[in-house]
């Protein structure tokens, strides 16, 4: 039970991860987005990550030897960026407000980019620890030949 | 001739690797979570109480390790080494309790032809 | 002097329903008992590890497998134990007298 647990936990990781990679991505394909569908130009999404216990297919008991505080993480909220956006002064634009500043989105692509990287690291690093862990149950599993 | 004690000793010492590797688990998930501190499983000073009984270190605080700003303090470098390593001892322990039971199994069988 | 079998052969126990062979009193009978007791004690174990993984997700695959083991071990030697006295019986009753 603990090693089916350690894949639940992994699997909450590599979920996780991926939807921090799909917010960044989002980021990184709208960082000139002067214009939604709600006004206003694109604003910046970030994924807050929280530990929390994993829904495991297999129940669990207090007896047992499970690692019980052993936990596993979930995206609890998107935070969306509300802060004022960059203005730039381009007074031809479409977008440009009397003042000729258009409002651009909050997001510079070398921090997207290494956040990014971060988050391919962080999805590859569960996928590890899943594979390991596959293998030592594939062990125990051979104990009974 | 009771041989519910067989591969007991062996028996810990995998819960103990299973139960470890399952926090190891949990600190790679939330190696980027703000505020989460690496676990570990205690290592007791003497090991052998590990082996005899059934009583199974409790999960705490990993020591010695700094946190980010964000508080968090996930070294992706030790959990990476430490899921590799115990995994190896997991499939040493498990070798050993086949050779150990093999063992057992062939002396039962020897006394057969005679 | 006539020596006259005072049983029918060790009854083969099939577990889980076994009982020593109800004529053989003594010791050996009460032997032979307490060993399938504890071959049967060992097939529950395993049986109710195995359920508690199962069903409950309860306990380590490698418990359960040890278990098993531990209960296929105790069989094996039960057999082989047997095995022995029911040859040496054997060869007890061949004897010509």
């Amino acid at each position: 039970m603990s090693l089916f647990s350690a894949i639940s936990i992994s699997a909450s990781g590599m979920d996780a991860q991926r939807i921090r990679a799909e917010l960044i991505t989002e980021n990184l394909a709208n960082a000139d987005t002067t214009r939604t569908p709600q006004g206003g130009p694109y604003q910046r999404k970030d994924a807050v990550f929280t530990s929390s216990p994993v829904e495991n297919s297999f129940a669990q008991t207090l007896a047992d030897f499970s690692a019980g505080p052993a936990t596993g993480v979930t995206v609890s909220q998107v935070t969306v960026d509300t802060s004022d956006p960059e203005r730039r002064y381009l007074p031809g634009h479409p977008d440009a407000d009397p003042d000729g500043y258009v409002a651009f989105p909050k997001i510079d692509p070398a921090t997207e980019m290494v956040d990014l990287m971060s988050a391919s690291r962080g999805y590859q690093a569960n996928v590890a620890a899943i594979s390991s862990v596959k293998d030592m149950i594939a062990r125990s599993i051979d104990l009974f030949r | 001739m009771s041989l519910d004690r067989t591969g007991l000793e062996l028996g810990n010492v995998l819960s103990y690797l299973a139960r470890r590797q399952e926090v190891i688990a949990s600190n790679i998930a939330n190696a980027d979570t703000p505020g989460y501190k690496t676990r570990d499983v205690g290592m007791p000073a003497d090991f052998s109480s590990v082996l005899n009984q059934q009583m199974m270190p409790e999960v705490q605080d990993a020591p010695g390790l700094t946190s980010r700003n964000d508080g968090n303090n996930v070294s992706m470098d030790r959990e990476a080494r430490l899921l590799a390593e115990n995994s190896m001892k997991f499939s040493l322990a498990t070798q050993l309790l086949r050779s150990q039971i093999k063992n057992i199994r062939s002396a039962i069988e020897e006394g057969r032809s005679s | 002097m006539t020596i006259s079998p005072t049983a029918a052969p060790i009854a083969l126990p099939e577990l889980p329903a076994a009982a020593a062979a109800p004529s053989v009193t003594g010791t050996f009978a009460e032997a032979i008992g307490a060993a399938i007791g504890q071959v049967e004690a060992a097939q529950s174990t395993a049986k109710i590890a195995a359920t508690d993984l199962l069903a409950g997700g309860k306990g380590d695959v490698h418990t359960v497998a040890l278990a098993t083991q531990r209960a296929e071990l105790s069989l094996e030697l039960f057999q082989q134990v047997r095995n022995k006295f029911v040859s040496a019986y054997q060869e007890i009753m061949k004897m010509p007298m």
